[in-house]
């Protein structure tokens, strides 16, 4: 019988075996495996799913259900550069809406939705952990603490202009950020290269760590 | 004495019917004469419709349930979705009532959900037939209008389609949930001929119309 | 494959009875009240008399806690807490409140909840007047509540499969049809999705919740979410009638209730006996009673002309048939069917054939089956309860989940609750999934499986020691029509050697064990009693005056004397063997050639539109009687109707036809005849209609077999129609088989030759659960269901014929289909359904060819 994930990349299909070997229930494995096919199809589509399923023996109808219960389980396609603003109480408290809408006006696309290009996608997101820097800001969910509007906005036309193949959080910061929280130390990783969070051992942006 | 009372005795019972010309007859000349009916009086039902045409049966049944003397039949069916008869999903495509067996309880009017069922005026509802007796949709509904129907007899002479016109209002004095902050306010969906009426008015105020005409 | 691993620990029991003997004392409202350990406080309370209201509560699926309506105050050690009954146990000293104001005042606001977005749409819903939500905002709620917000909208029903629909903004979201798709069927293809105030049931695009038990869903939907296609709008509760019963679309008798409004039956619901069905039914029992009110169904009797048939009266009928019938000996009549009848109607055919027309030629299957007297005194028996006692179940027979559904669940339950399950068939089957051992074989050498089995053969060795964790339940029977009908008496034999054994007989038709109970077979006699056994027969002479000498046929026998001029006259009793026989053509020859053919049915069949005569017979729902179920467990139907046009209960018209030959035949009443096989049939002793209606509370009453030690021996063999059983015949017709002495039925040698058919491609023959069957076919909702046949073949074979999925092959030169490529089929076995318009005509044979067709050009 032919795997279910036959046509995914090597490296992704090496994941996905890894991944499974990782639990001792298959059924466990859904979580990462839908970001996996996330990754491979862009966003949880229906044949993301089906392959999930078939690849841990439960029914596409239960992948569905834990891939429509999570937001970050995209059910419509993403661009390739996911902006999420935070909009939870710090965040709001210190503009986060302003920042928002400024990501939405520079965008031209509103919550949900994609630019006709296929670039960027904006949301607002719940608290992604970085009152302390609010209002933050992600870049598939690489981090950006004490943005403002006008940031915002050039973080945006930055990201339509230079297309850059790995976003890292480091270097947005340094561009757009403001205040940080904390220190955040050295890099730990290679940045992401879509705009699926990073999942377990697995770096998001390809190779393990 | 006893002959004079046996004299007296028919002669002043007499005096009863001759006082009684005096006032001048109780009886009227029905059908040439008809009485005002009370507003509330319990006729002959109608279906109706909402002002845009749509009828307000949807086919639940509570009338048929609740119906003491059992002589209500309905059943529901789907509604068209690209020709609804009714708002909502469902619809009922039979609908009779067999008037020989009808006590005019009115219990199906409490009943009804949408208002559908309601009484009219009218009474004169002899048939020559045990079969005409039962009224169905054709009989019931009234048109699109609002103009009520009244067969199987057309052309008699006791049926009057002003009499059908009255009713339809009478349980306006009492509010669907019973409150009393409520009496007086419309709480009664228009209906294709009414539309918006006045307001009954209250019950408690001592003085209920009697006569206001529910045709508006 | 689809569904969970089961899993073998930490689960709660699904029955609270199973675990019963320890007891604690609780305290319920200040009143001291004795509770199963281990029992769901809901469940304990209840008993108790203290109803607490619940929606997502359901006694037979695991707890969720997910509607909080049946929030309770219990004492812990930091005061008392409100805690949801259903999903806590009772302990030793448990103090519960279920009427205090806090719990009450729960209780109002879970309902306010609940009813913030369930729109008010009662008198338009399908549940309104049965409706738990209904019921309990009535008696726990709040009057009114204080959301003025607009609910929430979605699209008016959706459906999620061809029987079910969904009406998302009624649905609560108490997961019951969840759980029931999951933990009871094992098809969880409708799940919650979203989250939040968006939460709603669905199922996953093109992919409908095509289960077998989708209707169960429907029952147990506390509000009206689910409903069902063929009672959308049909009726409102307080309209319908309610009549206790048993479904017959297979032999398990699930328990069910048929709904009638103003003449016809509306919908059937499942009712809860827990020695059998535990309340669950099979989309076929649920969804099959369009057939009773079809227009196709025959009013009148009908008599053949040379173009058509005729209408005539039942005074002409009856005449014409017992005049045609009289003119014949005996011997030369044989009845065919009688197993979807009860078994009072049963029991009158039988006595009809013997006495009467003086023939010993009845059989109610229709070689189909296995030998009679292995189905009807099959010993030690098991009950369907020791299903969920055993230790480990063999399964090797017809699919269940096809063919006898609701015993599927059962068995899907003790392997839930712990059991092994081991199943053999040649193919794929439902049970599959759960198993902990399948082995899959090359269909016609089953013979082999069995002398491994029984040789300890290496290659078996994980399987023998499942085997050997006793008490095993061995359910048999035949996995296709095209296997020898004599492996399945290996298979019991078999089972009987496994630790513990108790068997299982599985046939498939209707009432067929209480068919054969009454003996309706060639040799049995009511009762359970071998034509042999002199003794028990001459019991029956007593009443029955003196029983005809003669060997009986069976149905190959018959259809073969037929052709052959030996029988000249059939009664066809329901049954259609130009569909049902394994070798149709010779069934419809057979029909053509004999004399005289009687057909009591309900429709105009393959077979009956043969008859000279046709008498229009009653349908279940229509017939009052008793029925006996795989177990042996007898139960009561009901009639809910009076019989469609002049269709008449078989008894009545046996009764009047008996009479026309001058002889007496029977009571017209059922309770009498009941009594009257309560003394005639031995191991019917005391059982009678009446007395089950009034003594069993419901559970029926099981034919006591291993414990009255009714013995039973094995007769002659009859004429047998497996082709080799005679092999110096080659006309096929009808040879008497000499005796080959009595043996006690208990023993059946396992080394009992079943010849390997050793042929290129042996044949699968089975039918699916929505067959082309005569019921099917005229019920509306469910004839459309079935599936598009193919032919299954294995990779390898495929690839040797050089044929891809959906290439058009021929089998047997008759049966054009398109292939489907399976690796659960074994090489070099063919798989196809039976009883399906496309394989029409095709005859059920060990061994076929299959051949690929070339394109052309």
């Amino acid at each position: 019988m032919t795997s279910p994930i036959a046509n995914w990349s090597p490296e992704n299909q090496e994941r996905a075996n890894k991944i499974l070997a990782t639990y001792p229930e298959k059924r466990s494995a859904i979580m990462p495996l839908l970001y996996l096919a996330s990754l491979e199809h862009n966003h949880a589509s229906n044949e993301a799913m089906c392959q999930v399923a078939e690849l841990i023996g439960i029914t596409p109808s239960q992948v569905r259900s834990v891939s429509t219960f999570y937001t970050m389980f995209k059910q419509e396609p993403v661009g390739k550069y996911l902006v999420s603003v935070c909009t939870s109480i710090s965040c709001h408290l210190l503009g986060g809406n302003e920042v928002f809408d400024s990501v939405s006006d520079a965008a031209g696309v509103g919550h949900n939705q994609t630019t006709e290009d296929g670039q960027i996608s904006v949301e607002h997101v719940e608290c992604i952990g970085a009152c302390g820097g609010a209002p933050a800001v992600q870049v598939n969910y690489e981090l950006i603490e004490g943005v403002t509007p006008d940031k915002a906005r050039a973080l945006v036309e930055w990201l339509t202009q230079t297309t850059p193949a790995v976003v890292l959080a480091d270097e947005m910061q340094q561009l757009f950020g403001g205040q940080r929280s904390f220190d955040w130390g050295p890099a730990e990783h290679a940045g992401a290269i879509a705009p699926v969070p990073a999942f377990g051992p697995y770096g998001s942006a390809g190779g393990d760590q | 004495m006893s002959w004079l009372s046996d004299l007296l005795g028919p002669l002043k019972g007499f005096l009863v019917p001759l006082r009684q010309i005096r006032k001048g007859p109780v009886t009227r000349k029905y059908p040439q004469v008809k009485r005002v009916k009370p507003q509330r009086f319990h006729g002959r039902h109608t279906l109706n419709r909402y002002p845009n045409g749509m009828e307000k049966c949807i086919g639940c049944e509570l009338c048929a349930g609740v119906c003491p003397a059992n002589c209500i039949y309905v059943r529901g069916k789907d509604n068209p979705p690209d020709n609804p008869v009714s708002p909502g999903e469902r619809w009922g495509f039979v609908y009779e009532i067999n008037m020989l067996r009808c006590i005019f309880c009115a219990m199906c009017v409490e009943a009804c959900p949408t208002q559908a069922i309601t009484m009219t005026h009218l009474f004169e509802m002899s048939v020559t037939n045990r079969d005409d007796a039962i009224y169905t949709r054709t009989e019931l509904l009234v048109d699109r209008d609002g103009t009520p129907n009244y067969p199987p007899h057309e052309d008699s002479p006791l049926t009057n389609l002003e009499e059908l016109r009255k009713g339809d209002g009478w349980m306006r004095a009492t509010s669907p949930s019973g409150r009393r902050e409520y009496e007086g306010i419309v709480a009664w969906t228009p209906s294709a001929r009414t539309g918006e009426l006045p307001a009954e008015r209250g019950q408690s105020s001592g003085t209920p119309q009697v006569s206001e005409d529910a045709d508006g | 494959m689809r569904s969970m691993p089961p899993s073998k620990e930490g689960r709660q029991p699904l029955s609270d009875t199973k675990n019963a003997p320890e007891m604690v004392n609780i305290t319920i409202n200040g009143i001291q009240h004795e509770a199963v350990a281990g029992e769901r406080v809901i469940i304990a309370a209840e008993k108790a008399g203290e109803y607490i209201p619940r929606f997502c509560h359901h006694p037979k699926l695991d707890p969720v806690g997910k509607c909080r309506q049946c929030l309770v105050e219990v004492e812990g050690p930091r005061g008392k807490q409100l805690l949801p009954s259903c999903a806590i146990y009772v302990t030793d000293g448990m103090v519960i409140d279920t009427q205090s104001d806090v719990v009450k005042k729960a209780q109002k606001g879970v309902l306010e909840y609940l009813l913030i977005n369930h729109p008010l749409d009662c008198p338009v819903c399908d549940k309104a007047g049965e409706c738990p939500l209904q019921d309990q905002t009535m008696t726990h709620g709040p009057g009114e509540s204080r959301f003025v917000e607009a609910k929430r909208k979605f699209k008016k029903p959706i459906p999620v499969s061809d029987l079910v629909l969904l009406d998302r903004e009624r649905c609560i979201l108490c997961d019951r049809c969840v759980r029931v798709a999951d933990q009871i069927a094992g098809d969880p293809l409708i799940t919650f999705n979203e989250r939040g105030n968006q939460t709603q049931i669905l199922t996953f695009p093109n992919e409908p919740f095509a289960s077998y038990f989708s209707g169960n869903t429907v029952q147990v939907c506390p509000v009206g979410a689910l409903t069902s296609t063929d009672y959308r709008f049909r009726a409102r509760p307080w309209d319908l009638e309610i009549t206790p019963t048993v479904s017959l679309r297979d032999t398990v008798h699930s328990n069910a209730e048929i709904n009638t409004s103003r003449g016809r039956v509306i919908r059937v619901y499942g009712a809860t006996n827990d020695h059998v069905n535990d309340g669950w039914l099979s989309d076929k029992d649920r969804f099959s009673f369009g057939a009773i009110n079809s227009d196709e169904r025959v009013t009148t009797p009908l008599r053949k002309t040379g173009t058509g048939f005729e209408e005539i009266t039942w005074a002409d009928a009856i005449d014409t048939v017992s005049a045609r019938l009289g003119a014949m000996i005996g011997t030369e009549v044989g009845s065919i069917g009688g197993a979807n009848n009860t078994n009072e109607e049963a029991y009158a055919l039988s006595k009809f054939m013997r006495t009467v027309i003086g023939s010993p030629h009845v059989d109610a299957q229709l070689g189909d089956g296995f030998e009679p007297q292995l189905a009807a005194a099959v010993i030690p028996r098991a009950k369907i309860d020791d299903i969920d006692a055993a230790t480990t179940i063999l399964v090797w027979g017809p699919d269940l989940k096809e063919r006898l559904p609701v015993l599927y669940l059962r068995v899907r339950k003790a392997v839930r609750n712990g059991a092994n399950l081991v199943v053999v068939a040649p193919t794929r089957t439902g049970l599959d999934a759960i198993a902990t051992h399948v082995i899959r074989y090359r269909a016609g050498s089953g013979q082999d499986v069995i002398r491994k089995l029984a040789n300890a053969d290496k290659s078996m060795t994980a399987i023998l020691e499942t085997l050997a964790e006793g008490p095993v339940v061995t359910l048999f029977g035949r996995t296709s029509i095209a296997e020898d009908p004599r492996l399945a008496e290996s298979v019991a034999a078999y089972g009987r050697t496994l630790d513990g054994a108790k068997l299982m007989p599985l046939l498939q038709r209707a009432n067929v064990f209480g068919a054969l109970d009454m003996g309706l077979a060639p040799n049995l006699l009511p009762g359970r009693i071998s034509t042999t056994d002199t003794d028990a027969s001459s019991h029956i002479e007593e009443t029955w005056g003196p029983l005809p000498d003669a060997l009986g046929r069976d149905t190959a026998a018959m259809l073969s004397g037929a052709v052959s001029g030996d029988i000249r006259a059939l009664i066809l009793v329901g049954a259609d063997p130009v569909r049902d026989f394994p070798d149709p053509q010779a069934a419809e020859k057979a029909l053509e050639e004999a004399e005289f053919v009687v057909a009591i049915d309900a429709f105009v069949t393959d077979s009956s539109r043969h008859a000279d005569i046709i008498l229009p017979a009653a349908l279940w729902s229509e017939v009052e009687g008793t029925v006996t179920n795989l177990e042996g467990r007898v139960q009561v139907v009901g009639a809910a109707l009076p019989p469609k046009g002049q269709a008449r209960s078989v008894i009545g018209m046996l009764n009047d036809i008996a009479t026309s030959m001058g002889a007496e035949l029977t009571s017209f009443d059922v309770s009498v005849v009941s009594k009257e096989i309560a003394t005639v049939a031995p191991a019917y002793q005391g059982i009678t209609r009446d007395g089950i209606v009034f003594t069993s509370s419901g559970a029926g009453i099981v034919v006591p077999s291993q414990e009255a030690e009714i013995i039973v021996e094995m007769a002659p063999r009859y004429a047998s129609m497996a082709p080799d059983a005679v092999p110096t015949e080659a006309s096929g017709s009808a040879v008497i088989v000499p005796a080959q002495g009595t043996q006690p039925l208990g023993y059946i040698p396992t080394d009992q030759a079943v010849p390997m058919v050793t042929d290129r491609y042996t044949l699968h023959y089975a039918p699916a659960m929505y067959d082309d069957g005569v019921i099917t076919r005229h019920a509306p909702s469910i004839a459309d269901l079935v599936r598009d046949p193919t032919v299954g073949l294995n990779p390898r074979d495929a690839s040797i014929l050089a044929v891809a999925n959906g290439s058009i092959v021929v089998v047997d030169g008759s049966v054009e289909l398109p292939v489907r490529i399976d690796e659960a089929v074994p090489e070099g076995s063919v798989v196809l359904p039976f009883n399906h318009a496309a394989t029409k005509g095709l005859q059920a044979v060990p061994a076929v060819t299959v051949e690929p067709i070339r394109d052309e050009s």
